[in-house]
C-alpha cells in the first residue's frame, strides 16, 4: 500500500516554537511556572541595577564643572564626570608638555601605520614588516618620546627605522595596486626583471642605501626638545612599560624554554633556576627589589633611572611566565616533527627555527594572549612605588583640590578603557588563531 | 653564585646602556646638587594641601612651595627642580640612599626618626595635630563622648596608634575600622559605617569641605597629638642642613618683615630697615656661609613669596588652597601667637 510519487515531498517549515521570537521565550524563558518565576525575578533585577547605573551615571550626572562643589551642587548623588574630564590629558599622556603631546599621538599612529599592511592580504613579506617593527620602531618611538640629542647609535637607529617605514609603506602601495611585492615591481620597473639574481641583489642593495643616506640626512636636522622619564605617565606609560614588557620577554621567553630543554646541563641548571626564581615570587616584590634594594648594591652615587629599574623588572619577571607558555607549546609537537628535520638534515637551529616553532607558536597564542593581557593590567602596579601610571593618575584625581574625594568616578572610568582595551586585544587572538589554523581544516 | 653575578652583571650593562647613568664622586650635598643642575626634592604620593598634582601636571602645596623655594635659594630658578614622589614605605631609603637630596612631605618629626634613621628634621612648615570629625546630628560635641564608638582611620600610621593610645587612657573602649585610602574611610564614614573620622585635622578640614553636605559633620576640638611636619635631610652634612633651614627661616623672617613677592624688588632698593637690606643681600655677607649667591633669599621671595602668601596660597583661603584658616592657629606668625619664629637673621 505504499504511495510512490516522483516528486519529492517538500521540506515542512521548521515548527513556530523553533523560528518566532514567542516560540522562543516560550521555550526558555517561560515553559514553567517556576521558570516563569524565575525569569521575572531576573528581569526585575537586571532592571533595578541597570536603571541606578543609568540615573547614577548618566540622568543625574554632571559632566561640566569647575570643581567638585559644582558637581554636588547640580546632584547630590550623580557621578560628576567633570573631575574625570578635566584630567583627561593627565590620564593619557601624564606630566607629559601640553605643547609636546603631538608626539606621542604620532608615536602611536606610527605603529599603526607600520602594523596596518600585516593586516592587509594582497601585501607581500609580512614576516619582514613584523621584524621591522621589532628591530626598528622602538628607537624611532623613543626618540620621538625622549627627544634631546641623538648619539650616533641612536642617528643610525632612527634612520634605519625611517628607511624601513618608507620601505614598508612603497611596499603596502605596490601590493594594494600592483599585487605584488616591491622588489619584483621594482625589477619590471627597471627593466631588470630577466636579470641574474646577483645584479638584482645590487640594484636593490643600491635603492636602500640611497635611501639610507637620504634619510641620515634629514633626520640629522630633526630636533625635538628633551622630555625626562619622569614627565611619563598615565595610559602612555602603562603601555611603554608593557609594550617593551612584551616585546623583550617573548624572545627572552623563547630562549630561556629552549634553555631548560636543552641537553647542556650548565644551560638547563641555569634557565630552570631563572625560571623558577623569578615565578616564584610576586611582581610587587620584584618591583621593590628593583627599585629599592637595587641601588643599594650599586656604587656610591650611581643612580640609576627609576623606570629602566621597573622596566627590566617588568621584562625578567615575565619573560618566565612566558617560557613556561613556550616549553608547553614546544611539548605539544610530535616526536616525528624533530626527526623528520634531522632527516633532512637540518641543525638544532634551522629544526627550531623552520620546523617547531612555526608550528608551536601556533599553538601558544590563546595562552601568550592572555599573559600580554595579564601584564597589561599588571604593570598598574608601579603606581606603588611611586611611578604615574594610569592607576597612579586616576588616583589623584581625588587629591587635586578642587575635585577632592573624586574616587569612584575615575576608577570605573579605568575599568572601562582596560576592558575596552583588554577585549579588543582577546577579540583579536581569536581572529588570528582562526586564520592560522585555517590550514587545519581539512 | 654564578647566576647571581651574571644576572647583575647583565641587567647593569642593560641598565647603563638604557640610562647613560652617571657616577658621582663623594662630594657635599650642595656640590652635587650644583653640578647635576637640578635639586631632587621628594614628595609622597599626593595629598591635598601639600603636594599633589592639578589638571595640567603640575605639583602644587605648601611642600611643594618648600622644595622650590630651596631651589630658588641654589639656582636662583625654583623650576630647576625634580619632584619625585615616593611612597611612604621608601621615603627614608630613598633619602639615606641619595636618590633624594631632601625630603618635603607631610613627616612628623619625632626623636626615634629624627635620632636613629639618619635623618635631620628642620624647621617645622607646618603644625598640624590629630583630630576627631563626627556628624552633627550624633550630638557629640566632645572626644570624650565617643565611648564605645566606631572610628574610622586610615592605617600604618601614627594616626591608629595615638587613636589606640587615645582610647586606652580615657577608657573609651573605640573600636577602630582601618582603611588604606583615605576616600574609602570617608565614604564609609559617609554612609554611616562608623561614628567619627579620625585624622590630622587639616586633613579633615579639607576633606569635610567635599562632603555632600559640609555643614553636617563638625570637627571636635580635642586634639590627640602634636604633628610638627617638617623637611628633613641626610644626617651629617650640615651645610646642606643649613640651606634647607635658612630657606624655610627665610620665608617666615620675610613675612615678619613685610616683604612679599609683589614688593621684593622694591624693598631691596629702597627700604631703610637693615634687617630687610641684610636679608636681600644689599647689605653685609650672609650668604657665605651657606656656599650660596647673595641673591639667595631674594631669589626664594621673588620665587615663592613669603610664609603667609604659601600658606594663603595652598592651605588658607587661595583658589588652590583647601580652606583652613590661620589665625589662631599654631601655624600664625609668633607675634599673632602662633608658633612660626625665625632667629635673626644677621
Amino acid at each position: 500500500m505504499a504511495i510512490i510519487t516522483k516528486q519529492k515531498t517538500p521540506d515542512r517549515p521548521a515548527p513556530l516554537s523553533e523560528t518566532s521570537v514567542v516560540g522562543w521565550l516560550q521555550k526558555n524563558l517561560f515553559s514553567s511556572v517556576f521558570n516563569t518565576a524565575l525569569t521575572l525575578i531576573t528581569i526585575f533585577i537586571i532592571y533595578l541595577t541597570l536603571s541606578g547605573v543609568v540615573v547614577w551615571g548618566y540622568l543625574d550626572a554632571t559632566f561640566v564643572a569647575e570643581k567638585r562643589r559644582e558637581c554636588y551642587d547640580n546632584s547630590l548623588t550623580g557621578a560628576c564626570w567633570a573631575g574625570v574630564i578635566a584630567w583627561l590629558d593627565n590620564i593619557f599622556y601624564g606630566r607629559y608638555p601640553r605643547e609636546e603631546i603631538w608626539r606621542i599621538d604620532f608615536g602611536g599612529l606610527l605603529l599603526v601605520a607600520w602594523m596596518l599592511p600585516l593586516w592587509l592580504s594582497k601585501v607581500k613579506g609580512k614576516i619582514l614588516i613584523g621584524a621591522s617593527v621589532i628591530v626598528f620602531y622602538p628607537f624611532l618611538a623613543g626618540y620621538m618620546f625622549t627627544g634631546g640629542d641623538k648619539g650616533w647609535f641612536m642617528q643610525f637607529m632612527v634612520t634605519g627605522a625611517i628607511t624601513a617605514f618608507v620601505i614598508n609603506m612603497t611596499n603596502m602601495l605596490v601590493g594594494l595596486l600592483k599585487n605584488t611585492s616591491l622588489d619584483v615591481f621594482l625589477m619590471q620597473l627597471s627593466g631588470q626583471a630577466d636579470a641574474g639574481d646577483k645584479t638584482q641583489r645590487n640594484i636593490l642593495l643600491a635603492m636602500v642605501a640611497t635611501l639610507f643616506v637620504a634619510a641620515f640626512l634629514w633626520q640629522a636636522s630633526w630636533n625635538v626638545t628633551e622630555v625626562v622619564w619622569t614627565k611619563w605617565g598615565g595610559l602612555f606609560l602603562t603601555l611603554v612599560i608593557a609594550g617593551i614588557g612584551i616585546a623583550s620577554s617573548m624572545p627572552l621567553g623563547i630562549f630561556l624554554a629552549l634553555g631548560r630543554r636543552s641537553k647542556l646541563p650548565v644551560v638547563r641548571v641555569l634557565s630552570t633556576g631563572f625560571i623558577e626564581i623569578f615565578r616564584s615570587v610576586p611582581l610587587i616584590t620584584v618591583l621593590f627589589m628593583a627599585t629599592t634594594m637595587f641601588p643599594l648594591f650599586m656604587p656610591e652615587g650611581f643612580v640609576l633611572n627609576k623606570l629602566v629599574q621597573v622596566i627590566i623588572a617588568v621584562i625578567l619577571f615575565n619573560a618566565c611566565y612566558m617560557a613556561e607558555i613556550v616549553r608547553a607549546g614546544l611539548q605539544a609537537i610530535p616526536k616525528g616533527q624533530f626527526e623528520g628535520a634531522h632527516t633532512i638534515g637540518l641543525g638544532y637551529w634551522g629544526t627550531m627555527g623552520l620546523i617547531i616553532m612555526p608550528q608551536a607558536l601556533k599553538h601558544m597564542i590563546p595562552n601568550i594572549v592572555g599573559n600580554i593581557i595579564g601584564l597589561l593590567k599588571d604593570t598598574t602596579l608601579v603606581s606603588i612605588i611611586g611611578l604615574f601610571d594610569i592607576l597612579g593618575m586616576l588616583r589623584s584625581i581625588s587629591k587635586d583640590v578642587p575635585w577632592v574625594g573624586l574616587h569612584k568616578e575615575p576608577l570605573i572610568f579605568g575599568a572601562m578603557l582596560f576592558f575596552i582595551i583588554c577585549f579588543s586585544m582577546s577579540k583579536y587572538s581569536r581572529h588570528l588563531e582562526v586564520k592560522l589554523s585555517a590550514g587545519d581544516k581539512h | 653564585m654564578k647566576l647571581k653575578s651574571t644576572l647583575m652583571t647583565m641587567t647593569a650593562t642593560v641598565a647603563i646602556l638604557f640610562s647613560g647613568a652617571t657616577f658621582a664622586t663623594a662630594e657635599t650635598t650642595l656640590e652635587t646638587v650644583k653640578a647635576r643642575g637640578n635639586l631632587r626634592c621628594q614628595v609622597g604620593s599626593p595629598s591635598p594641601g601639600f603636594y599633589n598634582l592639578d589638571s595640567a601636571g603640575a605639583w602644587y602645596g605648601i611642600d611643594v612651595a618648600i622644595c622650590e623655594a630651596v631651589a630658588a635659594a641654589v639656582f636662583g630658578d625654583k623650576t630647576k627642580l625634580e619632584i619625585q614622589s615616593v611612597s611612604s614605605q621608601q621615603r627614608f631609603t630613598a633619602l639615606a640612599n641619595g636618590d633624594s637630596d631632601l625630603l618635603s612631605r607631610t613627616a612628623t618629626w619625632t626623636m626615634s626618626r629624627d635620632t636613629q634613621l639618619g635623618l635631620d628634621f628642620l624647621q617645622p612648615n607646618f603644625y598640624d595635630g590629630q583630630g576627631f570629625i563626627v556628624r552633627k546630628d550624633s550630638g557629640i560635641t566632645s572626644a570624650l563622648q565617643l565611648k564605645g564608638a566606631k572610628v574610622c582611620v586610615t592605617t600604618g600610621t601614627t594616626t591608629e596608634l595615638n587613636l589606640t593610645d587615645f582610647s586606652r587612657l580615657n577608657e573609651l573602649n573605640i573600636s577602630n575600622v582601618t582603611f588604606e585610602d583615605f576616600n574609602v574611610r570617608d565614604d564609609t564614614y559617609l554612609n554611616g559605617g562608623c561614628d567619627a573620622v579620625t585624622a590630622d585635622k587639616s586633613a579633615l578640614a579639607g576633606n569635610k569641605a567635599n562632603f555632600p553636605i559640609p555643614g553636617d559633620h563638625l570637627i571636635l576640638p580635642e586634639t590627640l597629638s602634636k604633628e610638627p611636619l617638617a623637611p628633613a635631610v641626610r644626617h651629617g652634612d650640615n651645610q646642606w642642613a643649613d640651606i634647607v633651614r635658612w630657606s624655610v627661616y627665610a620665608l617666615i623672617n620675610a613675612e615678619e618683615l613685610g616683604i612679599t613677592q609683589a614688593n621684593v624688588d622694591d624693598m631691596r632698593s629702597t627700604s631703610k630697615d637693615p634687617n630687610v637690606l641684610r636679608m636681600l643681600g644689599a647689605e653685609g655677607d650672609l650668604n657665605t656661609g651657606l656656599g650660596l649667591d647673595k641673591d639667595w633669599a631674594y631669589n626664594i621671595i621673588k620665587a615663592v613669596g613669603n610664609y603667609g602668601e604659601i600658606y594663603e596660597a595652598y592651605i588658607g583661603g587661595g583658589e588652590q588652597a583647601i580652606g583652613i584658616s590661620r589665625a589662631g592657629s599654631l601655624n600664625a606668625l609668633w607675634t599673632d601667637g602662633g608658633l612660626m619664629y625665625s632667629p635673626p637673621m644677621r
